[in-house]
């Protein structure tokens, strides 16, 4: 791919969608002549970043996401926000391939000028699904976007990433599918700002506001992560468009008091700070992994500390003082 | 059970010819899960109920009518429709004249999901795959000189089915035939569009409520006429084996049972006009068996329901042979292949019967082709004497079997979806969707690796010319149309038409009858769009939800996966040297909602280790390729059945180029006349899989592509 950084940098800074494309596309390259390209750009671009509202969604597949997503998008479009959308497909670990069907789900979202959304397969990148996604987060917003969804699927490591780079975090459930917390980590309701309770219609209704009452509950248990905000229970219908307005203005009115209370920049500061340690202790283990010493005694020593010749301990020493050798 | 008392002496002699390995070796698994032996005998017939039973008493195995063909054959009843009305009128008088004996009108895509002809979506698809009819005006045209309370009419319409039925019944009113005396079929199943083809226009809940109106209209004023037409035909066509085939079919009609009788209304009235229509394919015995089981089940599932009207419980239906089952390359020996299934559909007990044209698989018949389709069933009626006995393979010990395979096999589905709540609520789950995707996958997977043989395809292979004698209709069709609203909307009366398609939102939103208010509509010469978009209003426009599934079609590879091995290492290499997988978009364009392909190719692909993409159903070129540009994938795969790709795939590749996606390349893939592919590698597209591509081969070509470009 040939690509001039003050081409892209203009052409991103002035929306353009075709070069907004292919810089996601040099963020999510495994190559590392794509990425410092993207490297380049980005730096140019951080000016630029910082106004949208980032906004992640999780919640178990079947739960509604994509329909969520292309009710609240629709909804913002038309009160005059541009939105994107950054949805995290997993890949087959075996074949390598992914399937992105989230499109067909918001049919009208990704017809939609005034949206771009881009499902990303999870696989084959440095530094994962955390620092595509989040690099992919700060062009969009470089080029206009203003509100920027990131979905996730509610089953892995991904929603406390996905947590770690929005702010702020909403988690989707069903209402009697079972088990109260659906297989959902606990964990997960700890790092939710709101939870919705979706597909609250017909019959459902009912069921709706017995889990809103449920999961009230269940979160009063927890110690909220800010003083100035205990996380609310909703109900939405995705489907018959009710409930979403109001999901809407919790973000906002979360946005109001996390400002004035200056906590969104703190947020924000300390997100910049834990991603940077984690790209550090990632590219720590990068480079032990890489290191030819390493990689030429590890076996050896792997088989030792096996059969017990050797301790853990000292074979973790011997491998960690190879890295002191240039 | 116990054995024939010769079995051993048997078993003994074929373990010698086997040369010592046993007989139970050459046991086969069917795709639906029974297991076929070599030899059948009377013993594997014990405590079967349905064995020895009568043509037409119950259970029906064997019947819905006492004496059958030795009485009166089957109706050949020959599918077509094409272009404007008026050449649709053409040949099925010409049909007419040389022996067909039903009327059956196929419609183009825009009218199955309520658009006029001027709308901006489907300028592709006028007059395509079916005939374009806008109101009452082409109706006339469509039924000119063929007198409607002689004919018996056959209509495949379920998403716009109201302003199409009353389109027919006020054509008959001004031909001078009351709707009393109309006899014939609309399909008006619109549970299985939801399964596969996708013409569908409202969600389901009001689309039953559809039904039910226009089963309860009518029961009352047109009383020889049946209502719904249940189709398991589009299942197998999208890959459903003969038990889901049977098991969603039947489970598809139970649900308009149930919500017919919710109306309040008698279960005589209506079920005894209720008729069936199921897809006969390559598997000989097995579709025999399969009819024979259908009417059985129908039986057993009507009983408890107590109807006094014995015709309540008999499954009548219609038959039509597989266009899935037909290539392009050898085409003429789909004259073999539709005669054998015409056998089977007979042999099963059909009471009519559509049998394709040898030259389906790559466009609409000719007259030629048509001819010697019609004069199939003509010829097994009237030369093979096949007709004299009722149900001759009753009592055949294998085909006894088989049918009590497909009874159980069918049956514990059916208790599965009643366990989800009906059918409906088990469409709602996306579960008969993706068993038939599943099968149609594994189907594949068999054909890709030679597994079911496809004479002409993946065996005996022929280098010859493909068929050039093929049927187009051009885009004159689409400005005749247009052009023929322009005069009707001029000359009729406006006011009167807006009072009409306001009454029908009102019925929409209310309970009046929307048969009866649509009746109104068209009278006043209201269109077939303002009359679904009158609806609209109320009822919403149903957007599917896509399910895929993965790794089914690897894993019917076994242990066998040194072409998926070696595919997967092509893809990783263009990963390694690329920074990324090869990412492509699957898109269907158009109104053409037969996914069962794309779906098919989508799965396998990302088996094969691609990133793809799907896009929404029904999208304008423009909207694929703002999808292919913000998703930046390599290329974009088109897939098209319904033939709008001579008008679609040059408007992508602009749209592509338009949004700066030049780069983007554009395979395609389906129903692709030979003839077509010049025009479309001209447009610039860089690949074309007419039927029968093996998706291995596909891949292989589609790397090849991308590779020159990025090598």
């Amino acid at each position: 791919m040939t690509v001039d950084i003050d081409t892209s940098v203009n052409g991103l800074l002035n929306g353009n969608r075709r070069i907004l494309a292919k810089t996601i596309t040099l963020i999510e390259s495994s190559l590392s002549s794509h990425q410092s390209l993207a490297q380049a750009i980005l730096d140019r671009l951080l000016p630029h970043t910082g106004k949208a509202v980032r906004l992640g969604i999780t919640g178990v597949p079947g739960v509604g996401k994509s329909s969520f997503i292309e009710s609240l998008g629709m909804l913002l479009v038309g009160k005059g926000h541009r939105v994107a959308v950054l949805a995290v497909d997993p890949s087959s670990t075996r074949s390598g391939g992914s399937i992105l069907a989230d499109k067909t789900r918001m049919e009208r979202l990704c017809a939609d000028s005034r949206a771009f959304i881009r499902p990303s397969p999870s696989s084959g990148t440095l530094g994962g699904v955390a620092r595509k996604t989040r690099e992919t987060m700060l062009v969009c917003e470089a080029a206009g976007f203003d509100v920027i969804i990131v979905e996730t699927v509610g089953v892995g490591q991904s929603e406390t990433t996905v947590s770690l780079m929005v702010d702020f975090f909403l988690v989707l459930m069903l209402a009697g599918a079972g088990d109260e917390l659906q297989g959902i980590k606990k964990g997960v309701l700890e790092l939710a700002d709101a939870v919705a309770i979706n597909k609250a219609d017909g019959d459902n209704i009912e069921k709706a506001r017995r889990a809103q009452r449920d999961y009230e509950t269940a979160l009063q248990l927890l110690r909220p992560a800010s003083p100035n905000w205990s996380p609310p229970v909703l109900t939405c219908s995705a489907r018959d468009l009710t409930g979403i307005e109001d999901i809407w203005s919790v973000v906002l009115k979360h946005r109001n008091i996390m400002t004035s209370s200056s906590e969104l920049d703190q947020n924000r500061r300390s997100q910049s700070l834990s991603w940077m340690w984690s790209l550090v202790e990632e590219g720590l283990k990068d480079r032990f992994h890489h290191h030819p010493e390493v990689q030429h005694r590890l076996p050896q020593l792997l088989r030792q500390v096996e059969s017990g010749m050797l301790s853990p301990t000292a074979a973790a020493c011997q491998l960690l003082f190879l890295l002191d050798k240039a | 059970m116990t054995d024939h008392p010769q079995k051993q002496k048997w078993t003994d002699l074929a373990t010698k010819q086997l040369k010592g390995k046993s007989p139970d070796t050459l046991d086969w698994m069917t795709p639906e899960g029974i297991r076929v032996k070599p030899l059948y005998t009377a013993e594997d017939l014990e405590g079967m109920e349905h064995v020895n039973t009568l043509p037409g008493i119950a259970p029906f195995v064997r019947g819905p009518m006492a004496t059958m063909y030795s009485g009166r054959p089957w109706t050949i009843r020959q599918y077509a429709g094409f272009s404007t009305a008026r050449e649709s009128n053409e040949f099925y008088r010409k049909n007419l004249a040389a022996g067909q004996k039903g009327l059956s009108v196929a419609f183009d895509l825009a009218t199955h999901r309520g658009y006029d002809s001027d709308h901006p979506r489907v300028v592709g698809d006028i007059g395509k795959a079916g005939v374009a009819v806008d109101s009452v005006e082409d109706m006339k045209i469509l039924f000119d000189k063929i007198p409607l309370d002689e004919m018996s009419v056959s209509m495949t319409m379920n998403g716009a089915v109201l302003p199409i039925l009353a389109g027919y019944i006020v054509a008959a009113e001004e031909q001078g035939v009351p709707q009393e005396k109309l006899t014939g079929t609309i399909q008006n199943d619109i549970l299985k569009e939801y399964l596969t083809r996708n013409t569908y226009i409202y969600p389901p809940t009001p689309s039953m409520r559809i039904v039910s109106d226009i089963i309860g209209y009518c029961s009352k004023h047109m009383p020889k006429y049946n209502t719904v037409s249940i189709s398991g035909y589009h299942m197998m066509e999208a890959g459903a084996n003969s038990v889901l085939q049977t098991a969603f079919t039947l489970a598809d009609g139970l649900e308009y049972v149930k919500a017919a009788l919710a109306t309040g209304m008698d279960i005589d009235v209506f079920a005894p006009r209720l008729s069936f229509f199921f897809g006969i394919g390559m598997n000989f015995f097995m579709d025999i068996a399969m009819l024979r089981a259908a009417r059985f089940l129908w039986h057993e599932l009507i009983k408890p329901f107590n109807p006094k009207n014995v015709q309540s419980l008999m499954l009548r239906t219609h038959c039509q042979t597989s266009g899935w089952s037909l290539t392009q390359q050898d085409p003429y020996n789909n004259i073999i292949r539709t005669t054998l299934e015409c056998m089977s559909a007979v042999l099963g007990g059909t009471q009519s019967l559509h049998t394709n044209s040898f030259d389906e698989a790559v466009g609409l018949p000719t007259n030629f082709s048509a001819r010697i389709a019609r004069n199939t069933q003509i010829l097994v009626q009237e030369e093979s004497q096949v007709c004299h006995v009722v149900d001759p393979l009753g009592g055949s010990y294998y085909v006894e079997a088989l049918t009590d395979g497909i009874i159980s096999g069918a049956r514990k589905i059916i208790t599965e979806i009643q366990a989800l709540g009906g059918m409906a609520k088990a469409i709602e789950t996306g579960m008969p969707k993706l068993r038939i995707e599943e099968s149609a996958a594994r189907k594949q997977a068999r054909i890709d690796q030679g597994l079911d043989v496809i004479v002409g395809v993946n065996k005996y292979k022929i280098e010859e010319k493909p068929l050039e004698d093929v049927r187009e209709v051009t885009d004159a069709v689409r400005v005749e149309q247009v052009e023929r609203l322009k005069e009707l909307k001029a000359k009729r009366n406006a006011v009167e038409v807006q009072k009409a398609l306001e009454h029908i939102t009102r019925c929409a939103e209310g309970d009046g009858n929307l048969l009866e208010a649509s009746i109104l509509a068209i009278r006043a010469r209201a269109t077939v769009g303002e009359v679904s978009d009158a609806m609209e209003k109320v009822f919403g426009r149903f957007v599917a939800t896509t399910q895929c599934i993965s790794g089914v079609y690897a894993s019917e590879y076994g242990n066998n996966t040194a072409v998926i091995d070696a595919l997967r290492k092509r893809s990783q290499d263009f990963a390694d040297k690329e920074g990324r997988r090869p990412r492509i978009l699957m898109t269907k364009m158009g109104q053409d909602g037969h996914d069962r392909g794309v779906k098919v190719v989508a799965t396998a692909y990302a088996d094969l280790g691609f990133d793809v993409d799907i896009s929404p159903m029904f999208q304008t070129p423009e909207e694929t390729a703002k999808m292919a540009i913000e998703n930046d994938v390599h290329l974009v795969g088109v897939s098209s059945l319904a033939a709008g790709h001579k008008t679609l795939v040059p408007q992508l590749i602009a749209a592509l180029k338009a949004g700066g996606g030049d780069d983007i390349k554009v395979v395609v893939g389906g129903v692709i006349p030979p003839a077509d592919y010049e025009f479309l590698f001209e447009a610039g597209a860089v690949g074309v899989f007419g039927p029968g591509t093996s998706i291995i081969d596909s891949a292989n070509q589609t790397l090849n592509v991308l590779e020159k470009k990025h090598g």
